[in-house]
């Protein structure tokens, strides 16, 4: 593809639904009314000259460039601030206006370093284009005059430079840090010849409140904000359009390269999920896929201690196949299995379950979802039929009410968050569940009405004590109810909520928020309108994940709230291709599209294609895997892209196992905590790699498209299928379209996907068939998808995790912005800068008891293991509460969690364990250990070895 | 696999089936079982359950027991 | 005039007293400035935390108006008017002028901290242009005698 030149239309568009005709340079054209005359030109085929406008922002008329004048009426209005009327006649060019424009560009540009030739921004500047435009050929004003032409460049941010004599105060920046992202970092200092633009007080952007978005850089007319990519590259020849691969938002991206150099990633405005937004990780953060660090040739090893040695990939493939039948034959169908990635592409993840289930004979197949969001799939199958979320993101534009439990968009799901925001702005109230004041609790311009602040672990009492104020207080939708739901169950459901033991009252105990909180939470999500509840893993990864799950669909249900826009219950995935591999059957007892593989019908789709007779019996679970492999029925693993040594819980336990293996078979772009205990390593490629698609929280398939060469020499897809071949289940497919067509011909909610809907319609939200061609923005509309809508009563169950005198504190986890999952990329990029490890936070209270400092090294223990970090004191955290995040190794946050799981799903008890917190002088001695061990087992033999 | 961590899951699944009033406990345990558990899980958890069952709450060693009965263990 | 020195709880509860209403900003600056005699770049977090704003909007709003000081004013104030009345009567030179005599910029004060200069931008009192300010005293029909008398006085 060439570059892609995106129109900007000058001023956001008008949603109205009444038109307006107007006739412009004599050419007559109808629009929304309330769209500009500058927006009106270019649906008109004019391009009217600008400076100040863009349509990611609102019009501010400063620049005085795109005057126009009018037929009958005086003077010359600007254009981007003049909305249209009823035939009028426009004229864009005359010689006055000429005129005007020559002047005001002449002023600009004698402020302004002429030194275009050389600059990074030379061909893709405005300032540029419209000294041309206006036909400007000399300056009279020279550079005598006061100016600003020495004024320092600001270099702070590792992604973008400021260079303020370039800066023309159109205040672009200013607006898109404000509108688009809703940080509000920039702002105009002084004013007449004295303002510039100032991040923060006047700071370095990396000392400010920038949340390094990108918004302004891409919002800058000039070179003024710059990526340094772009300096360094050059400006980049053509662009791909492709899917962000790092949170579940799935922003859609130009990835403008040079050759197969990538220059830049440029947010896509066509994309539905982010509307021309990013966050840090994907604007900038994807230095990670040319790293030194990446494997690039398969690595073979007979014992865990040996050094790697580099071999073929023929002799790698080979290598897996005949260990994998070996270990078969000696110890039986079932001593092997597979995990898919939530990071590979949904073609990838159903080829690795396809390769399990058909190849090699069982249904062991898991997926990292399992520590993350296997209760939504849960729970929300229950309630409602479907295992995903309701609405599509843009739903949220017509919320009343947000309902915030267990996540923290701002950190995990930034794009969406900013889009959240700019509703809350707008005057949607916000309630907030969670053991933590997340930023969204108070931020500029945002403030929750609630922040409930439960105690970790009591998620279930408190949502069933909303239920209770709902009920008892007659909020409840009873016509939704009766004609949606099954009567008797909500009835049922009523009477158990209603129970006094359920009531704020009573349940203040358990969760530490007042009665009082908690009654008018329940009335505003009752009554506030439009209410959406949108939740993270602070809901899920709890002994009673799924029951809670549940108890939001209940909440959901009982008062209407579902089955429109503004509304509904929705998962924020963490990773990118989270609802994906869920959907493609990665779960060991279910096929793609959640069918349980005892169903005989759908089973005799699958073997019918497949050529194989396949078992109907569930396979093991990661976390039974490893109890497998303790216990020495289990033998073999092939993991794709998953870090299950660093991600999943009670570390030591998942060691323990992976070294009771005789095939461990690590698939991933690094060396990760895993790969020490493997025997094989596939070097696998990044998204910018392979073709395919990735699977939004919203449903959303998205394609992700090849950029540049595998650096290894073969995608992910690819090698799956050399090793299902090499074990004689031949594998067929030219191109993961192929894949997607075979995945449509099985699942009946895939049936209408293909290639080349998603190019002729960017992305497609799943169901999507022949009811449903063009896909499902919102769900269950007129009726569950499971018929009627099931409630579930909720008894709370608490937790067997408890403090006492030995552990007094609950440790709660989570992530933040800069960082991502176990860090593996985004360690490796400049966004270290940010988060260079991982923090205890601590209540001052709980510190000072303990004689602990701000920056001073503790000790975390659990009766699971201990580890050392640096802590730092806030009151973020309520006393009793202490938290941190796991995006790094060496701190190995996971050795402290326990094995307590959710009931249904075996989803790890993350968010609550008890711990004791102490001074400490450094990192324990498991961590020293296991660094050890650690440096020792990524050793690669020197060729001549 | 050892039984007590399948003990422990097995009350677990066991707590949240007898609070559903509209439901029979024992089938909804056994069900679950039969969904979501991999045969040698079951087969261990029955082998427990013939052997007295000790540590299994009492409706779920009834679930565990009509489990042997029907499907494949 | 004598000022307080700079104390973060007595200037949050300056910033308390007024952050109830609509538009609190600016009543909060000025209230601090009255107290202080500045606004320091201390008191930036502590209004934007209390009005829920970003620190770059504070920021933004204290160095638009051109009455709100970074740092303390000498022991006498002269304002000299910019704005286009004054301009046009001549007040540019004059202006350069008071620059000159005090080797100031604008907003500068003297090293002895005797004498501050600042711009306004009209005093309301154009038909007397060009107009000054002497701590706060208003002054119409500048010319450079009574400009230079006003600098003495101050000096
Ligand atoms: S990068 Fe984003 S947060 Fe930072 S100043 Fe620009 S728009 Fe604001
Ligand atoms: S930095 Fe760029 S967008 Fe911001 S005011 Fe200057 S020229 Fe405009
Ligand atoms: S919000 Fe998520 S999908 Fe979007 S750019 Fe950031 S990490 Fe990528
Ligand atoms: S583009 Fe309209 S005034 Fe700047
Ligand atoms: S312009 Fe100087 S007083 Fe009005």
């Amino acid at each position: 593809m060439p570059l892609i030149q995106e129109t900007d239309y000058g001023t956001p568009v008008s949603k109205a639904e009444k038109t307006v005709t107007l006739t412009i340079d004599g050419v007559k054209v109808t629009v929304p009314e309330g769209t500009s005359l500058m927006r009106a030109a270019v649906d008109a085929g004019i391009q009217v000259p600008k400076l100040c406008a863009t349509d990611s922002v609102a019009a501010f008329g400063s620049c005085r460039l795109c005057l126009v004048e009018i037929k009958g009426r005086n003077g010359t209005p600007a254009s981007c601030t003049t909305p249209v009327a009823e035939g009028i006649e426009v004229s864009t060019q005359t010689e006055r206006l000429k005129q005007i424009r020559r002047g005001v560009m002449e002023l600009y540009i004698s402020d302004h370093p002429l030194d275009c030739l050389t600059c990074a921004a030379n061909g893709d500047c405005e300032l540029q284009d419209m000294a041309g435009a206006v036909g400007l050929r000399e300056v009279r004003y020279g550079y005598a005059g006061e100016n600003h032409l020495d004024a320092a460049k600001d270099e702070s941010n590792p992604y973008f430079t400021f260079d303020p004599s370039k800066c023309i105060v159109c205040s672009r920046c200013v607006r898109a840090c404000e509108e688009v992202q809703g940080t509000f970092a920039l702002t105009i200092d002084g004013r007449g010849f004295a303002s510039h633009v100032s991040a923060g007080i006047d700071q370095d952007f990396i000392e400010s409140e920038c949340v390094s978005c990108g918004a302004c850089v891409q919002a800058c007319p000039t070179a003024t904000l710059m990526e340094k990519s772009v300096i360094d590259i050059g400006q980049p020849e053509h662009s791909v359009v492709t899917t962000c691969a790092y949170c579940g938002v799935g922003c859609s991206f130009k990835a403008e390269m040079r050759g197969t150099e990538v220059v830049r990633m440029v947010p896509y405005k066509d994309g539905k999920a982010n509307h021309g937004h990013s966050c840090v990780k994907g604007r900038f953060a994807w230095g990670y896929a040319t790293h030194r660090d990446r494997i690039l040739n398969p690595m073979v090893r007979e014992k865990i201690s040996d050094p790697w040695r580099e071999v073929s990939w023929d002799e790698a493939i080979g290598h897996v196949a005949s260990e994998f039948k070996r270990i078969q034959a000696k110890y039986g169908r079932t001593a092997v299995g597979g995990i898919t990635s939530s990071r590979c592409t949904n073609e990838e993840t159903y080829l690795v379950q396809k390769l399990i289930r058909a190849g090699f004979g069982n249904n062991n197949v898991d997926t990292c979802a399992r520590v993350c969001h296997s209760p939504t799939g849960y729970g929300l199958k229950e309630t409602f039929g479907t295992s995903a979320g309701t609405q599509d993101f843009d739903s949220v534009t017509e919320a009343e009410v947000v309902l915030i439990i267990g996540a923290n968009p701002t950190d995990a799901h930034p794009v969406f968050a900013s889009q959240m925001k700019r509703r809350l702005r707008a005057g949607a109230k916000l309630i907030v569940l969670d053991p933590r004041r997340i930023d969204l609790v108070r931020m500029p311009h945002v403030e929750a009405s609630h922040h409930l602040q439960l105690k970790p672990g009591t998620n279930v009492a408190l949502i069933t004590a909303l239920a209770h104020v709902i009920v008892t207080e007659g909020l409840a939708d009873e016509a939704f109810v009766r004609e949606r739901c099954d009567w008797d169950e909500f009835q049922d459901w009523a009477a158990f909520v209603a129970e006094a033991r359920n009531s704020p009252e009573a349940v203040s105990a358990i969760t530490g928020v007042p009665a009082d909180a908690i009654r008018a939470a329940a009335r505003l999500y009752a009554t506030g309108g439009n209410a959406a509840i949108y939740y993270g893993l602070g809901v899920t990864e709890h002994s009673q994940g799924t029951t809670m799950v549940m108890g939001m669909a209940n909440l959901a249900m009982a008062t209407g709230n579902i089955g429109r826009r503004g509304v509904g219950v929705n998962p924020l995935r963490g990773q990118n291709n989270v609802q994906g591999a869920c959907d493609m059957g990665s779960f060991p007892h279910e096929f793609t599209g959640y069918r349980h593989i005892s169903d005989d019908v759908t089973r005799a789709t699958f073997e019918a294609l497949w050529g194989v007779t396949l078992d109907a019996e569930p396979g093991l679970r990661i976390p039974n895997m490893l109890d497998a492999a303790v216990d020495g029925s289990f033998k073999a693993i092939y993991i794709q892209g998953e870090d299950i040594a660093q991600s999943d819980p009670d570390t030591q336990h998942v060691v323990a196992g992976l070294e009771n293996m005789e095939c461990v078979v690590v698939q991933d772009l690094f060396l990760n905590e895993t790969a020490n205990f493997a025997h094989v390593f596939l070097p696998g490629s990044t998204f910018l790699e392979k073709d395919g698609t990735f699977t939004n929280a919203e449903r959303r398939i998205g394609r992700v498209r090849k950029v540049m060469p595998s650096r290894s020499g073969m995608a992910d897809w690819e090698i799956t299928v050399a090793i299902s071949n090499a074990m004689g289940f031949p594998m067929h497919y030219a191109h993961p379209s192929e894949i997607m067509d075979e995945i449509a011909e099985l699942t009946p909610t895939f049936a209408g996907v293909s290639y080349d809907k998603l190019d002729a319609l960017g992305s497609v939200q799943w169901p999507c068939n022949e009811a449903a061609p063009e896909g499902t923005p919102i769900m269950h509309i007129d009726h569950f998808v499971r018929g009627k809508g099931h409630f579930v009563i909720t008894e709370y169950v608490p937790t067997d995790e408890r403090t006492g005198p030995r552990f007094p504190l609950l440790l709660t986890t989570g992530r933040i912005l800069s960082q991502y999952n176990v860090g593996a990329q985004t360690r490796r990029t400049d966004n270290v800068v940010w988060h260079h490890e991982d923090l205890l936070e601590i209540h001052p209270h709980d510190a000072e008891q303990r004689g602990v400092r701000d920056g001073d090294w503790v000790r975390l223990q659990s009766r699971a293991g201990g580890t050392s970090l640096r802590a730092k004191i806030t009151e973020r955290v309520a006393p009793g509460v202490v938290y941190t995040t796991f995006h790094h190794p060496e701190t190995q946050a996971n050795v402290v969690t326990t094995e307590f799981s959710d009931w249904a799903t075996n989803c790890p008890e993350y968010k609550v364990t008890a711990v004791q917190v102490s001074p400490s002088n450094g990192p324990t001695e498991w961590q020293s250990r296991y660094q050890g061990i650690s440096e020792h087992n990524r050793h690669i033999a020197d060729a001549a070895e | 696999m050892s039984p007590d961590r399948l003990i422990y899951m097995a009350n677990q699944i066991g707590k949240y089936f007898e609070s559903q009033h509209r439901q029979n406990a024992v089938d909804g345990i056994a069900d679950h079982l039969r969904k979501f558990w991999d045969p040698s899980m079951r087969r261990t958890i029955s082998a427990y359950a013939k052997n007295g069952g000790e540590g299994l709450d009492p409706v779920v060693l009834q679930a565990v027991r009509a489990l042997s009965g029907v499907g494949p263990t | 005039m004598p000022f307080e020195i700079w104390e973060d709880t007595r200037a949050q509860a300056i910033i308390t007293a007024h952050a109830g209403h609509e538009g609190a900003m600016l009543p909060i600056l000025h209230a601090l400035q009255a107290a202080f005699g500045l606004i320091p770049e201390a008191a930036i977090p502590l209004i934007a935390e209390t009005l829920n704003l970003s620190h770059a909007e504070v920021h933004g709003v204290v160095t638009f108006y051109h009455d709100f000081r970074r740092e303390l004013p000498g022991r006498h104030v002269l304002k000299l008017c910019r704005a286009e009345a004054c301009q046009a009567m001549g007040g540019d030179a004059l202006g350069a002028r008071a620059r000159g005599k005090l080797g100031l910029d604008w907003g500068g004060t003297t090293a002895d901290g005797q004498v501050t200069l600042d711009a306004v931008f009209c005093l309301g009192l154009c038909a007397t242009a060009p107009s000054a300010m002497i701590d706060g005293r208003l002054v119409g029909r500048l010319n450079e005698a009574r400009l230079d008398a006003l600098l003495e006085q101050a000096q």
